[in-house]
C-alpha cells in the first residue's frame, strides 16, 4: 500500500514523479518523507536484518549528497527545512543500521516487540553472575584490594560482549534470528553492557 | 550571486578568505596588505573603538580597556571567568546572562566585542571585491558547546553578516588538505590555538569528509604557554609592581615574543620594560621553556586518545596528521604530536592560515561552487535534559552526525503538576549540575496524577551543532512550541537592541569624523585668512576688510557648534569673500619673486 503511494508521488515543486525519491530527480527539490517511512526505505533498502556495511556506508554518502542542507542553503525557507529533516532522517537510518545492537532493537520495535526496562529476558545463571560482579564492586569501593580481579572481570567482559555482538552479526546474516531469540541476546547484552560501564565507573573511582 | 565569505574567529588572529577557481585564498587589509588581523578591540576615551594591530599596540598602554582573546569568553556567564581574568578586566558583576566587560565607559558581551572583529574583517573583503559582503561561514572550535556557538553566530548578526554555517575549525582544516591533497583515509586534525585545543579523527573517501569523532579543551592553548613564560618574569618583581594590570599585559607580550623566537633559536632573552623602572631581563633557553610548560602540553594527550578511542581507532589507522594552529609551530608540540600518533605531523599549510581556507572552501560548497565535497560533521558534546534526582539523561550522544533529531518521553513526580521544568544541559557527566547549562523552560501540561501525562521532548541539532528543542503534550494532543531562554547567551530583543546602539553609533562617529574634518579646515582657512591681515592690509578694498571680519566671526560662532554642515557652509562664505583679497596677494608675491615683469607676459 505503501509502495503504491510512494510511486504514485509528485514533487511538491515542479510536479515531476518521484517515486519516493528523497530528492525530486528533475529539480533535486527535497521531498517531504511519506509518513511511516522505515529506516530501511530511507536509504532505499528493503526490511531486513542482513545489512552490508560498505552497502549502508554508500547509500548514506549518496543520500546525503542529495539533501543535506550545504547543498539547499542558498535555496528557500521550505526547502532548508525539508533538507534538515530529512539529513536528520538519513543520519537515523544509518546510524540505526550500522550498529548491530541498535539495529536489533530498532527490528523490534518494529514487530512491536519493544525491549523493555525490565531484564526478565535474562538467564537466572547470568543474574547471578551479574549479582557476583556487583557485590566485587562494592568491595571494591569500599576500599578492600580487588582492584586486579575487577580489571580482570572488566576485560572478560569485554570480550564476551564482542563475541555477543559478532554472533549477532552472524544470525542477521543468516537471517535466522526470531523475536523471542533477539530478544534475549538484547536483552543479555544491555544487561551485561551496564555491568561493564559500572565496572569502569568503579575502577575510575578507585 | 553574491559572494559568501569564509571567517576564521580566532583567539590571537582573525582572517578571512575566499573560494576562488584557482583555489582558497586569504584576503588582505586593503591599508597594510596583512592577511592575519590580531583579535584585538581596544575602547578610547573619546568613545571611539580600534580593531587589530593598533588595538593591540595599545594593550600595555590601556590593558583594561583593550580586550584580547574575547574569544575565551563566548557563551560564558560572569560566574565563569577566572580570577587572573578578573585581574586582567573589569568584569561587570551581579549580572545575569553573558558576562560583561566595563569598556571605554559601556557595558559590552563578547558577541559585541567580536562583531567589531568581524565588521573589520568584512571590510577587508568589501574593499577586495568592490561590493558589499553580507554572507559568511565563520569557524568555531570543535568543542565548543551550544551557547558558545549561538554567541558566535550573535556575534556574525550583530557585524550585519548573516553567518550561513559555523564550521568546526578542524573540519575547515581537513577540507584545505583534503582539497590539496585528495587524500583518502583517516586523517588526525590536531588544533592548538591561541586558546583553545581540539581535536578530530575523519575520513576522507570520495570527496566526502566524515568526522568519526571530536575531543578537546575550550580552555587550552598557547595563551596558557605565555602566561608560563610570564610568570617566570613576574617572579622578578615586587608584588604591587607585578599586580599591574600594564606590567601583566607587557610580560604576556614580551612571552610570546620569547616563545615564538625559541621555535626556531635554541636561546633567547625575554626583555620585560617596566614602567618607571629598569628593564627585566631574563635569558631563557629551550629546554627551561619545555620544562615550563611540558604539563601543558600534556593536557593535549587525554582528547588525543579519545577522540582515536570514540572512532573506533588505534594510532596504526591514522593515515595522516594535520597540525593547525599557530602554537603548533612550538617544536616540543610537534614532537609530543609524532609521540602521540606515531608519525610526524603534516603542516605544508601555514596553521595560522588553514582554517580560514577551509572556511573560504565550505563557503564555496555552500555557495554551490563545489559539489564533489561535502561535509559531515558531528556534535561534540552530549545533550540531555535534568531529570529526577539532578541525574543528566542525555538525548543525543557526542559524536553523533549532525542534523540529527531525538524524540524522548518523559512524565511527571509529582500528582496534579500543572507545569514541567525542563532542562536542557551539555557535557558528558552523569550528574545534572556538573555539565553546562544551556537554557531552562516551562511547559504547562494538563494536571493528572504522577507518572499519568507523556511529554514528548523533541531536539534537533542543525548543521550548525545548535541545538532547538520543542516538546508536546501527548495527553491532550497540544503541541507547544518552546520559547527557550538561553542561561548565557543574548535574546533576540537584545541583539535588536544592540544592533540599533550600534547603528546609532555607526552614525555617531560618522558625524563625529565629519565634525573634526570640517574644524580642521575651519582652522586653516581662519589662520591663513588672518595672517593676511596682519601682513597685507594695505591691499584690501574699501569696505572688503569689514565684510572678511564678518565672515571670520561668522566662522568662529559656527566652529563652535556640533553642527558641521553649518562649518562648511561658513568655510565656503569665508573662502568665497577673500578670493578676491588672496588673489591680489599671489599676483603681487608673484611680480615681487619675477621682479619688474608683469603677470600677463608670463
Amino acid at each position: 500500500m505503501q509502495a503504491a503511494e510512494a510511486r504514485r508521488r509528485q514533487c511538491w515543486r515542479c510536479g515531476a514523479e518521484t517515486a519516493g525519491a528523497l530528492a525530486c530527480p528533475r529539480c533535486a527539490v527535497v521531498q517531504p518523507l511519506a509518513a511511516g517511512t522505515d529506516l530501511f526505505a530511507v536509504l532505499g533498502l528493503p526490511r531486513g536484518l542482513a545489512v552490508d556495511a560498505a552497502d549502508l556506508e554508500r547509500r548514506w554518502h549518496e543520500a546525503s549528497r542529495a539533501v543535506h542542507p550545504d547543498r539547499h542553503q542558498t535555496a528557500g525557507a521550505r526547502e532548508q527545512e525539508l533538507s534538515l529533516a530529512a539529513s536528520a532522517a538519513v543520519n537515523r537510518a544509518y546510524r540505526t543500521l550500522r550498529d548491530p545492537i541498535a539495529l536489533g532493537r530498532y527490528w523490534l520495535e518494529l514487530h512491536g516487540a519493544r525491549l523493555g526496562e525490565d531484564n526478565n529476558q535474562v538467564s537466572p545463571a547470568l543474574a547471578a553472575e551479574v549479582f557476583e560482579a556487583q557485590e566485587k564492586l562494592a568491595e571494591l569501593r569500599a576500599g578492600a584490594a580487588v582492584g586486579d580481579e575487577v580489571r580482570a572481570l572488566r576485560d572478560d567482559l569485554a570480550a564476551r560482549l564482542a563475541a555477543m555482538r559478532e554472533e549477532l552479526v552472524a544470525r542477521y546474516a543468516g537471517a535466522d534470528a526470531s523475536l523471542p531469540d533477539l530478544k534475549r541476546r538484547l536483552s543479555e547484552i544491555a544487561y551485561l553492557t551496564t555491568l561493564l560501564g559500572d565496572v569502569e565507573t568503579s575502577l575510575g573511582a578507585a | 550571486m553574491e559572494r559568501i565569505v569564509g571567517i576564521d574567529l580566532g583567539t590571537t588572529n582573525s582572517l578571512v578568505a575566499v573560494l576562488e577557481d584557482a583555489g582558497p585564498r586569504v584576503l588582505p587589509d586593503p591599508d597594510t596588505g596583512a592577511v592575519l588581523l590580531p583579535s584585538a578591540v581596544a575602547f578610547l576615551d573619546d568613545g571611539s573603538v580600534v580593531v587589530g594591530e593598533r588595538a593591540r599596540s595599545l594593550t600595555a598602554e590601556r590593558p583594561l580597556d583593550t580586550v584580547l582573546s574575547v574569544k575565551r569568553f563566548m557563551g560564558l556567564g560572569a560566574e565563569h571567568v577566572t580570577a587572573e581574568d578578573r585581574r586582567r578586566y573589569r568584569i561587570v558583576e551581579g549580572r545575569e546572562g553573558p558576562v560583561r566587560f566595563a569598556v571605554g565607559g559601556r557595558e559590552l558581551t563578547p558577541p559585541e566585542i567580536s562583531a567589531y572583529i568581524l565588521r573589520e574583517l568584512k571590510r577587508w573583503a568589501e574593499a577586495a571585491f568592490g561590493e558589499p559582503v553580507t554572507k559568511a561561514v565563520v569557524t568555531v572550535p570543535a568543542y565548543f558547546n551550544d551557547s558558545q556557538r549561538q554567541a558566535t553566530k550573535d556575534a556574525g548578526r550583530l557585524a550585519g553578516l548573516e553567518v550561513l554555517r559555523l564550521v568546526n575549525e578542524p573540519t575547515a582544516a581537513s577540507l584545505a588538505y583534503g582539497l590539496d591533497k585528495e587524500a583518502e583515509g583517516v586523517v588526525a586534525v590536531y588544533d592548538l590555538g591561541g586558546g583553545t585545543f581540539d581535536v578530530s579523527s575523519l575520513t576522507l573517501r570520495g570527496g566526502v569528509f566524515e568526522v568519526l569523532a571530536t575531543n578537546g579543551d575550550t580552555r587550552l592553548g598557547g595563551d596558557d604557554l605565555d602566561d608560563r613564560v610570564a610568570e617566570l618574569v613576574l617572579a622578578a618583581l615586587p608584588e604591587p609592581v607585578r599586580a599591574r594590570p600594564e606590567v601583566r599585559a607587557r610580560a604576556r607580550a614580551a612571552a610570546e615574543r620569547a616563545k615564538r623566537a625559541l621555535s626556531t633559536a635554541e636561546q633567547t632573552e625575554i626583555v620585560l620594560d617596566v614602567p618607571g623602572g629598569p628593564p627585566v631581563r631574563h635569558p631563557l633557553g629551550r629546554e627551561e621553556f619545555e620544562a615550563l610548560v611540558r604539563d601543558v602540553v600534556e593536557r593535549t594527550t587525554a582528547p588525543c586518545r579519545q577522540a582515536l578511542r570514540d572512532a573506533g581507532l588505534g594510532t596504526a589507522d591514522v593515515r595522516e596528521v594535520v597540525a593547525v594552529g599557530g602554537s603548533t609551530r612550538v617544536p616540543l608540540v610537534r614532537r609530543h604530536m609524532e609521540a602521540l600518533f606515531g608519525r610526524p605531523p603534516l603542516a605544508d599549510i601555514d596553521p595560522d592560515q588553514v582554517v580560514a581556507l577551509g572556511a573560504g572552501i565550505q563557503a564555496g560548497i555552500l555557495s554551490g561552487g563545489r559539489r564533489d565535497m561535502l561535509l559531515l560533521d558531528v556534535v561534540p558534546l552530549s545533550l540531555g535534559i535534568e531529570t529526577m534526582g539532578g541525574v543528566f539523561t542525555r538525548l543525543v550522544d557526542r559524536n553523533t552526525t549532525i542534523p540529527v533529531a531525538v524524540k524522548d518521553t518523559f512524565t511527571t513526580a509529582a500528582d496534579n503538576q500543572t507545569s514541567v521544568d525542563i532542562h536542557v544541559l551539555q557535557g558528558e557527566r552523569e550528574l545534572a549540575p556538573d555539565n553546562r547549562s544551556l537554557a531552562r523552560f516551562k511547559i504547562p501540561i494538563a494536571p493528572l496524577p504522577a507518572g499519568v501525562p507523556r511529554l514528548e521532548v523533541t531536539f534537533l541539532v542543525d548543521a550548525n551543532g545548535i541545538l532547538s528543542v520543542t516538546a508536546a503534550d501527548l495527553r491532550t494532543g497540544r503541541e507547544r512550541s518552546v520559547e527557550v531562554k538561553p542561561s548565557y547567551g543574548l535574546t533576540d530583543e537584545e541583539i535588536e537592541r544592540m544592533l540599533e546602539e550600534s547603528i546609532d553609533h555607526a552614525e555617531e562617529d560618522v558625524r563625529r569624523r565629519q565634525v573634526e574634518e570640517a574644524r580642521v579646515e575651519a582652522d586653516v582657512i581662519l589662520h591663513a585668512t588672518r595672517e593676511s591681515f596682519r601682513n597685507h592690509a594695505g591691499m584690501l578694498e574699501p569696505g572688503e576688510g569689514n565684510r572678511i571680519r564678518a565672515s571670520l566671526a561668522a566662522l568662529d560662532a559656527a566652529r563652535a557648534t556640533e553642527d558641521y554642515i553649518a562649518i562648511r557652509d561658513a568655510v565656503d562664505a569665508l573662502s568665497r569673500e577673500t578670493e578676491p583679497f588672496a588673489r591680489r596677494i599671489m599676483d603681487t608675491s608673484l611680480q615681487e619673486a619675477l621682479g619688474d615683469r608683469r603677470l600677463e607676459e608670463l
